[in-house]
């Protein structure tokens, strides 16, 4: 592979990483919003190393006489442009129904560093559903009792139960990779088509055993109205 | 120099050079063009049908790695090319002590202050050892700097509220592990397993120096990352969890599955405490040895290591990491948690 070859590897991956950072918002389908000055700082970065090679070409043979020897780079170099295909070829979209849909025993979300805050009466509160499951898990679960709570995630069907759905959502710490599903069984509402944004309003429906077993099995949401909603710009909680 | 560099890579690596015929340089420009000519032909009539949701979840996983590992790419080689340019060969003489077995610790300790993950790490001690620091001392910090930094341990505390002693274990065990490896490598390893990637140091100026060492090394490391991206995306959409959860009671498989999965799934070290504290069926020793090992040996660092080491290097003294890291995390599990 010669410098030309490198030089245009380079660029093509720059521009790719600052065509999904800066013009568009796809970055967040992978990493968390704050990773975006990092992107786009390594975006310049490698955009800068192609351009600057390629005036280094431009400009001539002088460079050339000791060039032959290092120039050379491994064809695995060849694989940056992997990702880029994928990037314009597959346009990765978010992680959706089809990871939340495993019946696995769900991770328990990352506790908040302080205890909850009231929720208010008569008012629907709006909030995560890390933040619902982690109340309806916890030692809080009572707040919840008789409150109205507006959650925000896509649906998903049950593998076990026929009639029975999830509103889920993905967290995710860093990348897209480490992607945990949250899911809440919404009750007393038909199932929107799988995969489909909606926002629940609804309250908490305490378990007949009293407490849960944090982890197997989610707690139930029963809907008193459904809306289907846009994707939102951050897909992961 | 680096002729040979290009040379030994280039027979691990499938295509050894394309189009050997033809002068090279007549021919690359043109591969590039049908590259990119793909790309905008691709758009109009693949990307309609590349839809299926299994491999649209694998694209996301595998570009989310990638992109990720971007950011701490560039800046592990940033750092690394201004090592071999600038800081002269004599500072690492001075400023690591000079019997090797004392410098491994060193080395070890100084992986708290490079706040970066895994991907960093690799340029960062190959670098090093082009500039004549004993190997062993620059593996040391290689395990040791991405999972003892401050940025990992904060992470740890936050993922584990209430739960101090996973990131004091965490730390102590990764530093021994990185440690005791060093000076195993330093008794028994051999100097024609490991290949010490020399640098192009040009005779210009000291910035074009940097430069290419630069271009070098992000082309190379970037190539195995994303090998590395690629499996462990495979794996991550192939290998259903529940299998490994089913095994969360019994005591030493457990942790062995953990570690296991530390290899598979491939998480930055800045974020695998979350995933770690999620598992939440497993016991704290097993989540230990999964903190632990991951960012000494996962698959991307596999790939990484493979290509910037060789694989004589990579044959044995990964499963060396991997089986120490086990086995110190049960230890410091045994006694700290």
């Amino acid at each position: 592979m010669n410098r030309l070859t490198q030089s245009m590897i380079l660029i093509l991956l720059g521009g790719a990483v600052l065509r999904i950072t800066t013009v568009s918002t796809t970055y967040l389908n992978y990493v968390k919003p704050g990773f975006r000055p990092f992107l786009i700082a390594a975006g310049v970065v490698v955009l800068l190393l192609g351009v600057i090679g390629l005036v280094q070409e431009w400009r001539g043979a002088t460079a050339h006489e000791d060039d032959h020897d290092h120039s050379h780079a491994p064809g695995v170099a060849w694989l940056l442009t992997l990702p880029v295909f994928a990037i314009f070829l597959i346009a990765p979209p978010a992680l959706g129904a089809f990871s939340a849909k495993a019946e696995e025993p769900q991770a328990r979300p990352v506790a908040a560093a302080e205890p909850y805050d009231a929720l208010s009466a008569g008012t629907v509160n709006e909030m995560t559903i890390g933040e619902f499951v982690g109340r309806a898990w916890g030692e809080s679960a009572d707040s919840l009792v008789g409150q109205q709570v507006r959650l925000t995630g896509f649906a998903v069907p049950s593998e076990r139960k026929r009639d029975r759905w999830y509103l889920a959502r993905i967290q995710i710490a860093c990348c897209a990779a480490d992607g945990v599903a949250l899911k809440v069984a919404v009750l007393d509402a038909d199932m929107p088509p799988e995969n489909t944004w909606v926002e629940v309003v609804g309250t908490w429906k305490r378990p007949p055993s009293g407490k849960l077993e944090p982890g197997i099995i989610a707690p139930e949401l029963t809907a008193t109205s459904i809306t289907s909603i846009p994707q939102p710009v951050e897909p992961y909680e | 120099m680096s002729e040979r560099v290009g040379v030994e890579v280039s027979e691990e690596v499938p295509p050894p050079e394309w189009g050997r015929r033809q002068p090279l340089g007549a021919v690359s420009p043109w591969i590039f063009v049908v590259v990119v000519g793909l790309l905008l032909l691709g758009r109009l009539v693949f990307a309609p049908y590349l839809t299926a949701p299994a491999l649209q979840a694998w694209a996301t996983i595998f570009v989310a790695i990638c992109v990720q590992a971007l950011p701490f790419l560039a800046f592990g080689v940033l750092l690394s090319a201004a090592i071999t340019a600038f800081v002269p060969a004599s500072f690492w003489t001075r400023a690591l002590p000079k019997r090797p077995f004392l410098a491994v610790p060193v080395a070890g300790a100084a992986g708290a202050v490079l706040p970066g993950c895994e991907c960093a790490s690799v340029p960062v001690a190959s670098g090093l050892m082009s500039r004549g620091v004993t190997p062993a001392a620059a593996l040391a910090f290689l395990l040791a700097s991405p999972a003892i930094n401050p940025v990992v341990i904060v992470a740890t505390v936050v993922a584990f509220p209430g739960e101090p002693m996973m990131a004091v274990a965490r730390f102590g065990a990764s530093l021994v592990v990185a440690v005791v490896a060093g000076w195993v490598w330093l008794r028994f390893g051999r100097a024609d397993w490991l290949r010490i990637p020399s640098r192009p140091v040009g005779h210009g100026p000291k910035w074009r120096s940097f430069v290419e060492a630069m271009r070098h090394d992000f082309l190379h490391a970037g190539g195995f990352l994303v090998v590395g991206g690629a499996t462990a995306a495979t794996m991550n959409v192939v290998v259903p969890r529940a299998w490994l959860e089913s095994v969360a009671g019994i005591p030493v498989l457990s942790v062995l599955v953990l570690a296991l999965l530390a290899v598979i799934l491939s998480i930055c070290s800045e974020a695998d405490a979350f995933v770690a504290a999620s598992l939440t069926a497993f016991s704290p020793t097993a989540k230990l040895a999964f903190l632990v090992v991951g960012p000494m040996v996962d698959l991307k660092l596999i790939a990484l290591q493979t290509g910037t080491f060789g694989r004589r290097f990579a044959a044995r003294f990964i499963p060396l990491t991997f089986v120490l890291a086990v086995v110190v995390s049960m230890a410091a599990g045994e006694v700290l948690l």
